[in-house]
């Protein structure tokens, strides 16, 4: 694979690169493949814990707690955030700033939809009596999708960052790549919430 | 060939400005400088390490002994393990990877200059904040491992395991996002003609360990994010007595633990395979096999944590498959041991001290890898788990083997960094002192462990029969402190008055010997075309090939050895990028340092503990804004 | 589909964009898969299918929700196939982890959660 390096034109020397892809790209995607272990070790958590919560006497049934409905209105939300990610990256590799804009500060709208409707969902729960402390659900389903509220939250920040850099800087040719890095981590987000969708609130 | 790749464009000197004295380090953006801070900063907690352990010896020299208190005896095996490892071995595998992997591949930078700068200042502030501990009510008493319940804040109640989770906490950001680096950097940054192939074996042990990382370190990372909610949010993840499970904490912390120990050894197995090939005049024996069971070694590493949890009673079934997974890991060890061992067969062997520690190392290593066999075996291992004999087995591992290791590096490269040579009559007095007291310190402990005697004990009955070998342990382990001291003498007097290094001393094979000692900032004036494993053997060597049988054809590379290359090309190539110095990495790593006590006194002082929190994250964005206007500004795209 | 006629006429890697309409297919797609997910869900309340056949239809819903924003919006199909390495590999460790995990605790091998 490295061989085409040798017989590649010679650009500036930030363009040839070994394998011939991007490093922040490179980068982006191996450190996804970390948090994908991150995000894995909350799930192996809960999965541990979900039969002794069970079996305890503070047993706090996740089914009488969690409405589908809303969950499904969030699902739904980052899903869209999803697609307008997609379109706000094809804007801008097409230099259509006009709808980068749009696209962009669509996901960021859902984004925050997103963590709104966490925020409601958690206080709702915390009113219901399911609190870090109330049982072992408690425990690992806070800790679980408070992570991954988080990792929205700095989702929505990169993107914010982004948007302002674009906006700073119109004409730099790196703004195709700034905005697809934005764009992986953000799906790898929606990618974990699709995953704790089922194994938390459906299964 | 050469001389008609040198032909075009001018030489453009690098664009870039040094800030002089302190502001150039604390600026830095250049991988060597980084290099060095990691290698110093990693030796001062590396010798404090040294001095918990020898208070511990002394300590445990003579039955009944009241020289340190029970607590601080726990609070000094708890810091000399973390600090060994966290702050000792792994950075000290970095500096030296920091430093050499872009030379050695024929790059100018790592691939993210500013990213490697934060993650030397998260890792020394990580460090810090771990030591900070010592004077806030006590450091962390609970062990490197952090066994549950233990943890728990009823009964480790000072902030001690708190500063212990942020500050290992800061030390992982930074060695995974160090990892990121070294993973971009290898596998897109070669020089032309690099293939994987045909990268230094340092390098592949690099890249395999990078990987290891960001695979193991997430995994710890929940895991005390985990027991720091425990001790102050109420939840109950470690808590038997509401639910929680203590062995969960074992099974967490061991899928990182035992990864981390070939985090540890991989990187000097990568030193002293380019060692052992310099200095017995012979091109390594199996290269595949060396670089392949080292990927072996990282799969297989994570197939066996629970040999640390045999005594816990998993059952027959998973200890089985531990244990069986365990043994198979002594077999791509075993095949790199004989690829050693057939490098240096009827080679003409140089002695040198950096030669002598490779030597060591693999004799070292031998050992307790024979001691890690029977203690992969379950039924011997609840004999033994627990007991002085596993501390003498990892510290055959990781000091006879991984310190060795390091130091057959530090003693290789740091010509290659200073520009200096080392005194090899002084490193041959340290080597042979360190030998012998190592062995002095470290192999009573089979028999003392074989007598019964427990880890982790302050202190220990006349009667026990457990006196002779401790003494002898605690003598060795002065004569060790001797052996540092020859050390820490040789380096501060060479680095000013050591005989001046050529570019090239020991006739090297790999690319960092192609340029000065200490290499220029921009590293290769040109980027070298690389044709072999061994581009500068092949160039001063050309009929080796005739003799090796190799298909390759040699490295064309400019210009005479000793003159460093980069003189011999007045006309060169391409313009040289380099990252511009910047403060915004040490700005955000303040700010990080800044939320993490916030994050450690929430728990206890909301309120100022959230505004301290709000600053730091203030600071981070300040830091965060300057670092993305400085990218944009060393853009390649913005220079045209 | 058109974007996949226009995948498999790029191949330099990174750049394969597909068209915007592709991009509202896969979302649609994801949509049509939730909404069978929830329902699902819901319909069975009543026990209709056994738990082990509603977790595995669910499971494989979902790993075609996961699949395709893998796959399409983050672009990973036709990309380099390093993306692929550094993605898929800790993915594996991941399902190792959980699975080894549900084994070890689950009272099957010798102890008990």
């Amino acid at each position: 694979m490295s061989e085409s390096s040798m017989t590649r034109p010679h650009a500036t020397a930030a363009h040839h690169t070994s394998l011939g892809v991007d490093n922040r790209k490179l980068g982006v995607w191996a450190f996804i493949g970390s948090e994908t272990l991150f995000f894995a070790t909350l799930i192996t958590t809960y999965f541990v814990f979900a039969p002794v919560n069970r079996m305890r006497p503070d047993f706090q049934d996740p089914r009488e707690f969690l409405d589908i409905e809303l969950t499904t209105v969030l699902a739904s939300i980052l899903l869209a955030s999803s697609l307008t990610m997609v379109l706000a990256l094809s804007a801008s590799r097409r230099g259509d700033r006009r709808w980068f804009t749009t696209w962009l500060l669509a996901t960021v709208g859902l984004g925050l939809a997103f963590i709104g409707g966490q925020a409601y969902e958690f206080n709702h729960l915390y009113h219901e009596g399911l609190t870090l402390s109330s049982s072992l659900f408690g425990t690992t389903f806070f800790v679980l999708t408070g992570f991954h509220g988080t990792h929205v939250a700095i989702g929505v920040i990169w993107l914010l960052s982004v948007f302002f850099k674009v906006r700073a800087y119109p004409d730099s040719p790196e703004n195709a790549m700034d905005v697809e890095i934005a764009g992986l981590y953000w799906h790898f987000v929606d990618l974990v919430w699709v995953a704790i969708f089922v194994l938390v609130y459906l299964i | 060939m050469a001389i008609a790749e040198r032909t075009a464009g001018t030489v453009s000197p690098p664009s870039v400005s040094v800030r002089p004295g302190w502001a150039g380090w604390l600026s830095t953006t250049d991988h060597k400088r980084i290099g060095i801070m990691y290698l110093v900063s990693a030796f001062v907690f590396f010798l404090i390490g040294g001095i918990e352990a020898l208070l511990m010896r002394i300590q445990l020299g003579t039955p009944n002994n009241t020289f340190l208190t029970p607590d601080v005896y726990n609070q000094m095996f708890t810091m000399h393990g973390t600090t060994m490892i966290f702050l000792g071995l792994m950075p000290l595998n970095v500096g030296l990877g920091n430093y050499m992997v872009p030379l050695m591949i024929g790059a100018r930078d790592m691939a993210f200059p500013r990213l490697n700068a934060l993650s030397i200042w998260l890792f020394i502030f990580g460090g810090l904040m771990l030591y900070v501990s010592f004077f806030v009510g006590g450091a962390p008493n609970v062990g490197w491992f952090a066994y549950a319940p233990l943890t728990q804040k009823q009964f480790a109640p000072t902030a001690g395991v708190d500063y212990w989770i942020v500050g290992i906490g800061l030390t992982g950001v930074a060695s995974i996002a160090g990892a990121l680096n070294f993973i971009v950097t290898i596998l897109n940054m070669r020089a032309p003609g690099m293939t994987l192939n045909r990268m230094p074996l340092f390098v592949w042990m690099q890249l395999i360990v990078a990987f290891i990382l960001i695979f193991a370190f997430p995994v710890l990372t929940v895991a005390t994010i985990q027991l720091l909610f425990d001790r102050h949010f109420g939840t109950r993840f470690f808590l038997p007595n509401l639910g929680g499970d203590a062995v969960l904490w074992q099974h967490l912390f061991w899928f990182f633990g035992h990864p981390e120990v070939y985090i540890l050894i991989l990187p000097t197995m990568g030193i002293i395979s380019e060692v052992l090939p310099t200095f017995s005049r012979k091109p390594i024996f199996g290269y595949a096999f060396v670089a392949y069971s080292g990927v072996a070694i990282g799969f297989l590493g994570f197939l066996v944590w629970a040999h640390h949890m045999f005594a816990v009673g998993l059952g027959p079934l998973a200890n089985a498959f531990f244990g069986a997974a365990s043994f198979l890991i002594a077999v791509p060890t075993g095949v790199k041991i004989f690829n050693w061992l057939a490098t240096m067969w009827q080679g003409s062997l140089h002695l040198t001290t950096s030669m002598l520690y490779a030597i060591g190392f693999i004799g070292m290593f031998i050992i307790g890898g024979i001691s890690g066999i029977t203690l992969a075996s379950p039924p011997i291992n609840v004999q033994q788990t627990d007991s002085y004999y596993v501390v003498a087995h990892m510290h055959y591992v990781l000091f006879g083997g991984a310190i060795q290791g390091i130091f057959a590096g530090i003693f290789y490269w740091f010509p290659k960094m200073t520009g200096r040579m080392l005194d090899e009559r002084l490193g041959k007095w340290q080597f042979w002192l360190m030998l012998i007291s190592f062995n002095l310190t470290f192999f009573p402990m089979h028999l003392s462990g074989n007598a019964g005697m427990p880890r982790r004990i302050y202190t220990y009955e006349a009667e026990m029969g457990w006196n002779l070998w401790n003494l002898i342990s605690t003598i060795g382990s002065l004569l060790l402190a001797v052996a540092f001291l020859i050390f820490l003498w040789n380096v501060l007097t060479s680095i000013r008055r050591g005989p001046i290094a050529p570019a090239d001393p020991w006739d090297g094979a790999t690319l960092e010997w192609a340029v000065s000692s200490p290499p220029p900032v921009y590293n290769f004036a040109v980027t070298p075309r690389v044709r072999s494993r061994r581009p500068l053997w092949d160039e001063k060597y050309p009929h080796l090939h005739e003799v090796n049988g190799s298909h390759e054809a040699p490295v064309v590379r400019r210009g005479p050895l000793h003159d460093g290359f980069e003189r011999e090309t007045p006309e060169a190539m391409e313009p040289i990028h380099l990252p511009s110095p910047t403060y915004a990495p040490l700005i955000v790593s303040v700010g990080i340092m800044i939320l993490g006590f916030g994050i450690i006194y929430l728990g206890d002082f909301g309120l100022i503990a959230a505004s301290a929190m709000l600053v730091g994250l203030l600071i981070m964005a300040a830091g965060i804004l300057s670092w993305v206007r400085i990218s944009h500004v060393d853009s390649p795209h913005h220079a045209h | 589909m058109a974007g996949h006629h226009e995948e498999h006429s790029s191949h330099a890697h990174g750049e394969h964009s597909h068209s915007d309409r592709f991009y509202w297919l896969v979302a649609g797609v994801l949509a049509v898969v939730t909404a069978l997910e929830v329902g699902l869900f819901i319909v069975n309340e009543q026990h209709l299918i056994a738990k082990w056949l509603e977790v595995t239809l669910l499971l494989i819903l979902s790993t075609i929700k996961g699949a395709a924003v893998v796959m399409f919006f983050m672009h990973l199909k036709g990309d380099a196939g390093i993306f692929k390495f550094v993605f898929l590999v800790p993915l594996a460790f991941a399902t190792t982890l959980l699975l080894s995990f549900m084994v070890l605790f689950s009272g099957h091998v010798g102890i008990a959660g």
